[in-house]
Protein backbone atom coordinates (compact mmCIF):
# COMPACT_ATOMS: atom_id res chain seq x y z
CA UNK A 1 0.00 0.00 0.00
CA UNK A 2 1.88 3.04 -1.25
CA UNK A 3 0.22 5.78 0.81
CA UNK A 4 1.17 3.84 3.96
CA UNK A 5 4.73 3.73 2.59
CA UNK A 6 4.64 7.50 2.19
CA UNK A 7 3.50 7.86 5.79
CA UNK A 8 6.13 5.48 7.12
CA UNK A 9 9.06 6.87 5.13
CA UNK A 10 11.35 9.42 6.68
CA UNK A 11 11.29 12.56 4.55
CA UNK A 12 12.45 16.17 4.37
CA UNK A 13 9.56 17.78 6.15
CA UNK A 14 9.09 15.38 9.03
CA UNK A 15 12.51 13.92 9.70
CA UNK A 16 15.39 15.80 8.15
CA UNK A 17 16.77 17.33 11.28
CA UNK A 18 19.46 19.64 9.92
CA UNK A 19 17.29 21.30 7.31
CA UNK A 20 14.64 22.58 9.70
CA UNK A 21 14.83 26.30 10.15
CA UNK A 22 13.36 28.98 12.31
CA UNK A 23 10.41 30.79 10.66
CA UNK A 24 10.53 29.33 7.12
CA UNK A 25 9.13 25.79 7.25
CA UNK A 26 9.38 24.97 3.57
CA UNK A 27 9.90 26.30 0.07
CA UNK A 28 7.76 25.19 -2.83
CA UNK A 29 7.83 25.61 -6.60
CA UNK A 30 4.89 24.72 -8.80
CA UNK A 31 4.82 24.76 -12.59
CA UNK A 32 1.62 24.39 -14.64
CA UNK A 33 2.08 22.72 -18.03
CA UNK A 34 -0.23 21.35 -20.73
CA UNK A 35 0.15 19.10 -23.74
CA UNK A 36 -0.42 20.58 -27.14
CA UNK A 37 -3.40 19.22 -29.07
CA UNK A 38 -5.54 18.14 -26.12
CA UNK A 39 -8.34 19.91 -24.26
CA UNK A 40 -7.53 20.97 -20.69
CA UNK A 41 -8.63 18.33 -18.14
CA UNK A 42 -11.82 20.16 -17.16
CA UNK A 43 -13.08 20.17 -20.74
CA UNK A 44 -11.57 16.88 -21.97
CA UNK A 45 -13.70 13.76 -22.46
CA UNK A 46 -12.87 10.76 -20.24
CA UNK A 47 -11.13 8.96 -23.12
CA UNK A 48 -8.99 12.02 -23.83
CA UNK A 49 -8.11 12.38 -20.18
CA UNK A 50 -6.97 8.78 -20.16
CA UNK A 51 -4.81 9.35 -23.23
CA UNK A 52 -3.26 12.46 -21.63
CA UNK A 53 -2.61 10.56 -18.39
CA UNK A 54 -0.98 7.71 -20.31
CA UNK A 55 1.38 10.07 -22.13
CA UNK A 56 2.36 11.98 -19.02
CA UNK A 57 2.75 8.81 -17.00
CA UNK A 58 5.09 7.29 -19.59
CA UNK A 59 7.20 10.45 -19.75
CA UNK A 60 7.48 10.55 -15.97
CA UNK A 61 8.41 6.88 -15.68
CA UNK A 62 11.54 7.55 -17.70
CA UNK A 63 12.83 10.24 -15.36
CA UNK A 64 15.53 9.13 -12.91
CA UNK A 65 14.06 11.35 -10.19
CA UNK A 66 10.92 9.22 -10.08
CA UNK A 67 12.75 5.91 -9.99
CA UNK A 68 11.16 3.74 -7.30
CA UNK A 69 8.66 6.54 -6.79
CA UNK A 70 4.96 6.30 -6.05
CA UNK A 71 2.63 6.16 -9.06
CA UNK A 72 -0.87 6.73 -7.74
CA UNK A 73 -4.20 6.78 -9.55
CA UNK A 74 -6.79 8.69 -7.56
CA UNK A 75 -9.62 6.26 -8.39
CA UNK A 76 -7.60 3.40 -6.88
CA UNK A 77 -7.13 5.12 -3.53
CA UNK A 78 -9.46 5.23 -0.54
CA UNK A 79 -10.93 8.55 0.64
CA UNK A 80 -8.61 8.40 3.62
CA UNK A 81 -5.46 7.89 1.55
CA UNK A 82 -6.35 10.78 -0.71
CA UNK A 83 -6.95 12.99 2.32
CA UNK A 84 -3.48 12.06 3.66
CA UNK A 85 -1.88 13.13 0.39
CA UNK A 86 -3.72 16.47 0.59
CA UNK A 87 -2.60 17.03 4.18
CA UNK A 88 0.97 16.35 3.09
CA UNK A 89 0.59 18.90 0.27
CA UNK A 90 1.55 16.17 -2.19
CA UNK A 91 -1.69 16.57 -4.13
CA UNK A 92 -4.32 19.31 -4.18
CA UNK A 93 -7.86 19.05 -2.85
CA UNK A 94 -9.07 19.43 -6.42
CA UNK A 95 -7.10 16.43 -7.66
CA UNK A 96 -8.13 14.33 -4.65
CA UNK A 97 -11.82 15.07 -5.10
CA UNK A 98 -11.85 14.48 -8.85
CA UNK A 99 -10.97 10.77 -8.89
CA UNK A 100 -9.89 10.85 -12.54
CA UNK A 101 -6.45 12.32 -11.89
CA UNK A 102 -3.17 10.74 -10.94
CA UNK A 103 -0.04 11.72 -9.04
CA UNK A 104 3.56 10.66 -9.33
CA UNK A 105 5.64 11.24 -6.21
CA UNK A 106 9.39 10.84 -5.93
CA UNK A 107 10.68 8.41 -3.34
CA UNK A 108 12.03 11.18 -1.12
CA UNK A 109 8.68 13.06 -1.46
CA UNK A 110 10.37 16.28 -2.61
CA UNK A 111 8.97 16.09 -6.15
CA UNK A 112 5.42 15.36 -7.14
CA UNK A 113 3.59 15.72 -10.41
CA UNK A 114 -0.18 15.91 -10.56
CA UNK A 115 -1.72 14.67 -13.78
CA UNK A 116 -5.11 15.95 -14.97
CA UNK A 117 -5.69 18.42 -12.20
CA UNK A 118 -6.69 21.86 -13.53
CA UNK A 119 -3.86 21.50 -16.04
CA UNK A 120 -2.45 18.35 -17.62
CA UNK A 121 0.70 18.59 -15.55
CA UNK A 122 1.41 20.31 -12.27
CA UNK A 123 5.06 19.89 -11.37
CA UNK A 124 5.82 20.51 -7.72
CA UNK A 125 9.07 20.56 -5.77
CA UNK A 126 9.19 21.08 -1.99
CA UNK A 127 12.14 21.39 0.32
CA UNK A 128 12.23 21.89 4.07
CA UNK A 129 13.50 25.30 5.13
CA UNK A 130 14.29 28.23 2.88
CA UNK A 131 15.87 26.94 -0.33
CA UNK A 132 14.41 28.93 -3.18
CA UNK A 133 17.33 28.44 -5.55
CA UNK A 134 17.75 24.71 -4.92
CA UNK A 135 14.02 24.07 -5.23
CA UNK A 136 13.82 26.08 -8.45
CA UNK A 137 16.79 24.25 -9.99
CA UNK A 138 15.11 20.88 -9.50
CA UNK A 139 11.82 22.15 -10.94
CA UNK A 140 13.62 23.59 -13.95
CA UNK A 141 15.40 20.29 -14.61
CA UNK A 142 12.13 18.37 -14.35
CA UNK A 143 10.43 20.83 -16.67
CA UNK A 144 13.19 20.54 -19.27
CA UNK A 145 13.21 16.75 -19.05
CA UNK A 146 9.44 16.60 -19.55
CA UNK A 147 9.38 19.09 -22.39
CA UNK A 148 12.03 17.02 -24.17
CA UNK A 149 9.62 14.09 -24.45
CA UNK A 150 6.21 15.83 -24.42
CA UNK A 151 4.96 18.55 -26.77
CA UNK A 152 4.10 21.36 -24.37
CA UNK A 153 1.49 24.02 -25.26
CA UNK A 154 3.34 27.34 -25.54
CA UNK A 155 2.74 30.65 -27.25
CA UNK A 156 5.25 33.32 -28.01
CA UNK A 157 3.08 36.04 -26.58
CA UNK A 158 1.43 34.25 -23.69
CA UNK A 159 4.07 31.73 -22.68
CA UNK A 160 2.89 28.42 -21.22
CA UNK A 161 -0.81 28.09 -21.98
CA UNK A 162 -2.88 27.07 -18.98
CA UNK A 163 -6.55 26.42 -18.31
CA UNK A 164 -6.89 29.42 -16.01
CA UNK A 165 -5.80 32.96 -16.91
CA UNK A 166 -4.23 33.32 -13.47
CA UNK A 167 -1.46 30.84 -14.36
CA UNK A 168 -0.67 31.68 -17.98
CA UNK A 169 2.87 32.85 -18.82
CA UNK A 170 5.46 31.17 -16.65
CA UNK A 171 2.89 28.88 -15.01
CA UNK A 172 5.05 29.41 -11.95
CA UNK A 173 3.80 29.63 -8.41
CA UNK A 174 6.70 30.00 -5.98
CA UNK A 175 5.85 29.91 -2.31
CA UNK A 176 7.20 29.75 1.19
CA UNK A 177 5.47 28.34 4.24
CA UNK A 178 6.26 30.70 7.08
CA UNK A 179 5.62 30.51 10.81
CA UNK A 180 4.73 33.94 12.15
CA UNK A 181 3.55 33.72 15.78
CA UNK A 182 5.35 36.95 16.71
CA UNK A 183 3.55 39.00 14.06
CA UNK A 184 0.25 37.30 14.94
CA UNK A 185 0.58 37.91 18.68
CA UNK A 186 1.69 41.47 17.96
CA UNK A 187 -1.44 41.91 15.80
CA UNK A 188 0.60 42.96 12.78
CA UNK A 189 -0.54 40.29 10.35
CA UNK A 190 -3.24 42.42 8.76
CA UNK A 191 -0.76 45.16 7.95
CA UNK A 192 1.79 42.67 6.64
CA UNK A 193 -0.82 40.93 4.47
CA UNK A 194 -1.88 44.25 2.97
CA UNK A 195 1.70 45.17 2.10
CA UNK A 196 2.33 41.77 0.51
CA UNK A 197 -0.92 41.94 -1.47
CA UNK A 198 -0.02 45.35 -2.78
CA UNK A 199 3.23 44.01 -4.17
CA UNK A 200 1.52 41.11 -5.92
CA UNK A 201 1.99 38.38 -3.32
CA UNK A 202 -0.81 36.23 -1.93
CA UNK A 203 -1.07 35.21 1.73
CA UNK A 204 -2.93 31.99 2.47
CA UNK A 205 -3.46 29.55 5.32
CA UNK A 206 -1.53 26.35 5.89
CA UNK A 207 -3.46 24.17 3.49
CA UNK A 208 -3.57 26.76 0.71
CA UNK A 209 -6.46 28.61 -0.82
CA UNK A 210 -9.40 29.33 1.44
CA UNK A 211 -7.94 27.75 4.56
CA UNK A 212 -7.31 29.26 7.94
CA UNK A 213 -3.86 29.99 9.24
CA UNK A 214 -3.76 27.24 11.85
CA UNK A 215 -0.67 27.37 14.02
CA UNK A 216 0.25 30.87 12.77
CA UNK A 217 1.51 29.29 9.56
CA UNK A 218 1.05 31.15 6.29
CA UNK A 219 1.78 30.40 2.68
CA UNK A 220 3.21 33.34 0.75
CA UNK A 221 3.23 33.10 -3.04
CA UNK A 222 3.41 35.16 -6.23
CA UNK A 223 0.15 36.07 -7.96
CA UNK A 224 1.41 37.37 -11.29
CA UNK A 225 2.63 34.78 -13.79
CA UNK A 226 2.65 36.74 -17.06
CA UNK A 227 5.10 39.45 -18.05
CA UNK A 228 7.57 38.66 -15.27
CA UNK A 229 10.44 36.25 -15.80
CA UNK A 230 10.90 33.30 -13.46
CA UNK A 231 13.98 35.06 -12.16
CA UNK A 232 12.00 38.22 -11.35
CA UNK A 233 9.24 36.23 -9.63
CA UNK A 234 11.75 34.37 -7.44
CA UNK A 235 13.61 37.55 -6.65
CA UNK A 236 10.47 39.34 -5.52
CA UNK A 237 9.38 36.45 -3.31
CA UNK A 238 12.92 36.06 -1.94
CA UNK A 239 13.14 39.75 -1.08
CA UNK A 240 9.86 39.70 0.78
CA UNK A 241 10.62 36.51 2.71
CA UNK A 242 13.84 38.09 3.92
CA UNK A 243 11.88 41.12 5.13
CA UNK A 244 9.22 38.93 6.75
CA UNK A 245 11.82 36.86 8.61
CA UNK A 246 13.43 40.04 9.95
CA UNK A 247 10.08 41.50 10.98
CA UNK A 248 9.07 38.27 12.67
CA UNK A 249 12.31 38.25 14.69
CA UNK A 250 11.77 41.88 15.66
CA UNK A 251 8.19 41.16 16.72
CA UNK A 252 9.32 38.19 18.84
CA UNK A 253 12.09 40.16 20.52
CA UNK A 254 9.72 43.01 21.24
CA UNK A 255 7.14 40.64 22.72
CA UNK A 256 9.73 38.88 24.88
CA UNK A 257 11.05 42.18 26.11
CA UNK A 258 7.70 43.82 26.79
CA UNK A 259 5.95 40.80 28.23
CA UNK A 260 8.87 39.38 30.22
CA UNK A 261 7.59 36.58 32.45
CA UNK A 262 4.23 36.57 30.66
CA UNK A 263 5.97 35.61 27.41
CA UNK A 264 7.74 32.63 28.96
CA UNK A 265 4.59 31.74 30.87
CA UNK A 266 2.60 31.51 27.64
CA UNK A 267 5.11 29.08 26.11
CA UNK A 268 5.43 27.05 29.30
CA UNK A 269 1.63 26.76 29.65
CA UNK A 270 1.40 25.45 26.11
CA UNK A 271 4.00 22.81 26.90
CA UNK A 272 2.14 21.98 30.12
CA UNK A 273 -1.20 21.51 28.39
CA UNK A 274 0.25 19.53 25.49
CA UNK A 275 2.13 17.30 27.92
CA UNK A 276 -0.90 16.53 30.05
CA UNK A 277 -4.02 16.85 27.89
CA UNK A 278 -6.06 13.76 27.07
CA UNK A 279 -8.10 15.42 24.34
CA UNK A 280 -6.62 17.84 21.80
CA UNK A 281 -8.43 19.29 18.82
CA UNK A 282 -6.45 19.90 15.68
CA UNK A 283 -6.69 23.69 16.04
CA UNK A 284 -5.71 23.69 19.71
CA UNK A 285 -2.68 21.46 19.21
CA UNK A 286 -1.55 23.47 16.16
CA UNK A 287 -1.68 26.73 18.09
CA UNK A 288 0.19 25.32 21.08
CA UNK A 289 2.75 23.53 18.96
CA UNK A 290 3.28 26.89 17.27
CA UNK A 291 4.29 28.29 20.69
CA UNK A 292 6.72 25.43 21.19
CA UNK A 293 8.24 25.94 17.77
CA UNK A 294 8.82 29.58 18.63
CA UNK A 295 10.31 28.46 21.96
CA UNK A 296 12.82 26.25 20.07
CA UNK A 297 13.76 29.13 17.75
CA UNK A 298 14.39 31.45 20.70
CA UNK A 299 16.40 29.16 22.93
CA UNK A 300 13.52 28.57 25.39
CA UNK A 301 13.62 24.90 24.38
CA UNK A 302 16.51 23.05 22.70
CA UNK A 303 16.66 23.83 18.98
CA UNK A 304 17.23 20.15 18.25
CA UNK A 305 13.61 19.48 19.28
CA UNK A 306 12.14 21.63 16.52
CA UNK A 307 11.88 18.86 13.91
CA UNK A 308 9.77 16.84 16.34
CA UNK A 309 7.28 19.71 16.61
CA UNK A 310 7.05 19.97 12.82
CA UNK A 311 6.36 16.26 12.66
CA UNK A 312 3.62 16.49 15.29
CA UNK A 313 1.98 19.30 13.32
CA UNK A 314 1.92 17.25 10.13
CA UNK A 315 1.02 13.93 11.72
CA UNK A 316 -1.64 15.45 13.96
CA UNK A 317 -3.88 16.30 11.02
CA UNK A 318 -7.18 14.36 10.92
CA UNK A 319 -6.49 12.10 7.92
CA UNK A 320 -2.99 11.28 9.17
CA UNK A 321 -4.40 10.10 12.49
CA UNK A 322 -7.02 7.96 10.82
CA UNK A 323 -4.52 6.48 8.40
CA UNK A 324 -2.28 5.49 11.29
CA UNK A 325 -5.26 3.81 12.96
CA UNK A 326 -6.11 2.17 9.66
CA UNK A 327 -9.74 3.23 9.96
CA UNK A 328 -12.00 6.24 10.15
CA UNK A 329 -12.68 7.53 13.62
CA UNK A 330 -14.96 10.08 15.28
CA UNK A 331 -13.55 13.47 16.11
CA UNK A 332 -13.36 12.81 19.88
CA UNK A 333 -11.47 9.59 19.24
CA UNK A 334 -9.10 11.53 16.97
CA UNK A 335 -8.62 14.17 19.67
CA UNK A 336 -7.71 11.43 22.12
CA UNK A 337 -5.24 9.72 19.73
CA UNK A 338 -3.68 13.10 18.94
CA UNK A 339 -3.31 13.94 22.63
CA UNK A 340 -1.70 10.56 23.33
CA UNK A 341 0.82 10.97 20.52
CA UNK A 342 1.69 14.51 21.62
CA UNK A 343 1.98 13.49 25.31
CA UNK A 344 4.29 10.66 24.41
CA UNK A 345 6.46 12.78 22.13
CA UNK A 346 6.80 15.62 24.63
CA UNK A 347 7.37 13.43 27.70
CA UNK A 348 11.12 13.93 27.58
CA UNK A 349 11.04 17.64 26.69
CA UNK A 350 12.96 19.83 29.17
CA UNK A 351 11.32 22.78 30.92
CA UNK A 352 10.82 26.08 29.07
CA UNK A 353 13.47 28.65 30.04
CA UNK A 354 13.61 32.41 29.32
CA UNK A 355 14.74 33.33 25.78
CA UNK A 356 18.44 33.68 25.03
CA UNK A 357 17.91 35.99 22.04
CA UNK B 1 -14.13 51.62 -8.16
CA UNK B 2 -17.46 50.73 -6.54
CA UNK B 3 -17.59 47.76 -4.20
CA UNK B 4 -19.23 44.69 -5.75
CA UNK B 5 -22.64 43.95 -4.30
CA UNK B 6 -23.42 40.76 -2.47
CA UNK B 7 -26.21 38.44 -3.56
CA UNK B 8 -29.27 38.92 -1.35
CA UNK B 9 -29.72 35.17 -0.99
CA UNK B 10 -26.16 33.89 -0.53
CA UNK B 11 -22.61 35.17 -0.04
CA UNK B 12 -21.65 35.21 -3.73
CA UNK B 13 -21.03 38.37 -5.71
CA UNK B 14 -24.24 39.69 -7.23
CA UNK B 15 -24.12 39.83 -11.02
CA UNK B 16 -27.85 40.09 -11.74
CA UNK B 17 -29.26 43.48 -10.77
CA UNK B 18 -32.96 44.07 -11.27
CA UNK B 19 -35.13 47.10 -10.74
CA UNK B 20 -38.85 46.54 -10.32
CA UNK B 21 -41.53 49.15 -10.10
CA UNK B 22 -44.42 47.88 -8.01
CA UNK B 23 -47.35 50.27 -7.47
CA UNK B 24 -45.15 53.24 -8.22
CA UNK B 25 -42.41 52.17 -5.79
CA UNK B 26 -38.94 51.28 -7.04
CA UNK B 27 -37.44 48.03 -5.75
CA UNK B 28 -33.91 46.99 -6.50
CA UNK B 29 -32.72 43.40 -6.17
CA UNK B 30 -29.26 41.93 -6.48
CA UNK B 31 -28.63 38.23 -7.03
CA UNK B 32 -25.76 36.02 -8.10
CA UNK B 33 -26.36 34.09 -11.31
CA UNK B 34 -27.10 30.82 -9.51
CA UNK B 35 -29.78 32.33 -7.25
CA UNK B 36 -31.21 34.44 -10.06
CA UNK B 37 -31.63 31.37 -12.25
CA UNK B 38 -33.37 29.62 -9.35
CA UNK B 39 -35.92 32.39 -9.56
CA UNK B 40 -34.84 34.54 -6.63
CA UNK B 41 -36.73 32.40 -4.12
CA UNK B 42 -40.45 33.22 -4.18
CA UNK B 43 -40.85 36.39 -6.16
CA UNK B 44 -42.56 35.48 -9.43
CA UNK B 45 -41.76 38.80 -11.04
CA UNK B 46 -38.09 38.38 -10.28
CA UNK B 47 -38.24 34.89 -11.63
CA UNK B 48 -39.54 36.13 -14.95
CA UNK B 49 -37.03 38.93 -15.13
CA UNK B 50 -34.14 36.65 -14.23
CA UNK B 51 -35.23 34.26 -16.91
CA UNK B 52 -35.24 37.09 -19.43
CA UNK B 53 -31.76 38.09 -18.34
CA UNK B 54 -30.32 34.61 -18.53
CA UNK B 55 -32.16 33.89 -21.78
CA UNK B 56 -30.40 36.86 -23.31
CA UNK B 57 -27.05 35.28 -22.51
CA UNK B 58 -27.76 31.67 -23.43
CA UNK B 59 -26.32 32.14 -26.91
CA UNK B 60 -22.54 31.86 -26.91
CA UNK B 61 -20.77 34.65 -28.76
CA UNK B 62 -17.32 33.05 -28.95
CA UNK B 63 -16.67 29.39 -29.71
CA UNK B 64 -13.29 27.70 -30.09
CA UNK B 65 -13.19 25.96 -33.49
CA UNK B 66 -10.87 23.26 -32.13
CA UNK B 67 -12.67 22.12 -28.98
CA UNK B 68 -16.10 23.84 -29.23
CA UNK B 69 -15.59 25.51 -25.86
CA UNK B 70 -17.59 28.76 -25.59
CA UNK B 71 -17.76 31.95 -23.58
CA UNK B 72 -20.76 30.79 -21.55
CA UNK B 73 -18.66 27.89 -20.27
CA UNK B 74 -15.89 30.31 -19.41
CA UNK B 75 -18.30 32.44 -17.41
CA UNK B 76 -19.36 29.32 -15.54
CA UNK B 77 -15.91 27.87 -14.78
CA UNK B 78 -13.37 30.66 -15.25
CA UNK B 79 -11.20 28.26 -17.21
CA UNK B 80 -10.58 27.72 -20.91
CA UNK B 81 -11.17 24.57 -22.94
CA UNK B 82 -7.88 23.91 -24.72
CA UNK B 83 -4.62 25.63 -25.68
CA UNK B 84 -6.20 26.76 -28.97
CA UNK B 85 -8.87 28.67 -27.03
CA UNK B 86 -6.25 31.26 -26.06
CA UNK B 87 -5.95 33.09 -29.41
CA UNK B 88 -9.73 32.79 -29.90
CA UNK B 89 -10.58 34.29 -26.50
CA UNK B 90 -7.61 36.63 -26.15
CA UNK B 91 -9.42 39.79 -27.14
CA UNK B 92 -12.35 39.06 -24.83
CA UNK B 93 -9.97 38.17 -21.99
CA UNK B 94 -7.76 41.23 -22.42
CA UNK B 95 -9.43 43.22 -19.65
CA UNK B 96 -9.34 40.33 -17.20
CA UNK B 97 -5.70 39.59 -18.04
CA UNK B 98 -4.63 43.17 -17.50
CA UNK B 99 -6.42 43.08 -14.16
CA UNK B 100 -4.82 39.89 -12.86
CA UNK B 101 -1.52 39.89 -14.70
CA UNK B 102 -0.84 43.58 -15.49
CA UNK B 103 1.20 42.66 -18.57
CA UNK B 104 0.39 40.83 -21.78
CA UNK B 105 3.77 39.65 -23.06
CA UNK B 106 5.40 36.52 -21.68
CA UNK B 107 8.95 36.96 -20.47
CA UNK B 108 10.71 33.84 -19.33
CA UNK B 109 11.38 30.24 -20.15
CA UNK B 110 10.21 28.30 -23.18
CA UNK B 111 9.99 24.53 -23.73
CA UNK B 112 13.21 22.83 -24.81
CA UNK B 113 13.79 23.43 -28.53
CA UNK B 114 11.39 26.38 -28.76
CA UNK B 115 12.80 29.69 -29.89
CA UNK B 116 10.73 32.32 -28.15
CA UNK B 117 10.80 34.89 -30.99
CA UNK B 118 8.20 37.14 -29.36
CA UNK B 119 10.38 37.50 -26.30
CA UNK B 120 13.44 38.26 -28.38
CA UNK B 121 11.52 40.98 -30.22
CA UNK B 122 10.26 42.34 -26.93
CA UNK B 123 13.81 42.45 -25.55
CA UNK B 124 15.07 44.04 -28.78
CA UNK B 125 12.53 46.81 -28.37
CA UNK B 126 13.54 47.31 -24.72
CA UNK B 127 17.27 47.25 -25.51
CA UNK B 128 16.84 49.91 -28.22
CA UNK B 129 15.03 52.21 -25.78
CA UNK B 130 17.63 51.56 -23.09
CA UNK B 131 20.43 52.33 -25.56
CA UNK B 132 18.86 55.66 -26.50
CA UNK B 133 18.54 56.50 -22.82
CA UNK B 134 22.17 55.52 -22.19
CA UNK B 135 23.35 57.74 -25.05
CA UNK B 136 21.23 60.63 -23.79
CA UNK B 137 22.87 60.23 -20.38
CA UNK B 138 26.32 59.93 -22.01
CA UNK B 139 26.72 56.46 -20.49
CA UNK B 140 28.68 55.12 -23.45
CA UNK B 141 29.82 51.99 -21.68
CA UNK B 142 26.21 50.78 -21.24
CA UNK B 143 25.33 51.97 -24.74
CA UNK B 144 28.12 49.85 -26.22
CA UNK B 145 26.98 46.80 -24.24
CA UNK B 146 23.41 47.33 -25.43
CA UNK B 147 24.56 47.82 -29.04
CA UNK B 148 26.26 44.40 -28.86
CA UNK B 149 23.16 42.84 -27.34
CA UNK B 150 20.99 44.32 -30.11
CA UNK B 151 23.33 42.94 -32.78
CA UNK B 152 23.19 39.52 -31.08
CA UNK B 153 19.36 39.64 -30.87
CA UNK B 154 19.06 40.57 -34.54
CA UNK B 155 20.99 37.45 -35.55
CA UNK B 156 18.58 35.30 -33.48
CA UNK B 157 15.31 36.72 -34.81
CA UNK B 158 14.30 35.16 -38.12
CA UNK B 159 13.19 37.73 -40.69
CA UNK B 160 9.47 37.68 -41.28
Amino acid sequence: MTVQDILAAENELTHLLGAQQAIVLSTRIRLARNLEGYPFPGWAKPAQRQEIAQKCWEALEKLPRFKKGHFLKMNELSDMDRAVLVERHLVSKELASGKSGAAVISRDQTCSVMINEEDHLRIQVVKAGWHLRGTWNIAEQLDDALSASLKIAFSDQLGYLTACPTNVGTGLRASAMVHLPGLCLGRQMEKVTRALNQDGLAVRGWLGEGTEAAGNIFQISNQQTLGLSEEAILKRLGGWIKVLVEQEWNARRKLAEEEGARFVDRLARSLGILRHAHLLTSAESMNMLSHLRMACDMGCLPEANRHLIDRLMIEGQPAHIQARQGKECESEKRDSIRANAVREALATFPEVVPPTL
Amino acid sequence: MSKSLQCQLCDAVATVHLTQIVQGKVHKVHYCEACASKGGATDAAVFQLAEAVTAATTQPTITCPTCRFNDLEFRRTGRLGCPDCWPVFLEALQELLVKVQHRLQHVGRAPVGTLAVGQLRHRLHEAKTEMEMAIAHEDYESAARLRDEIAQLLTQIPES
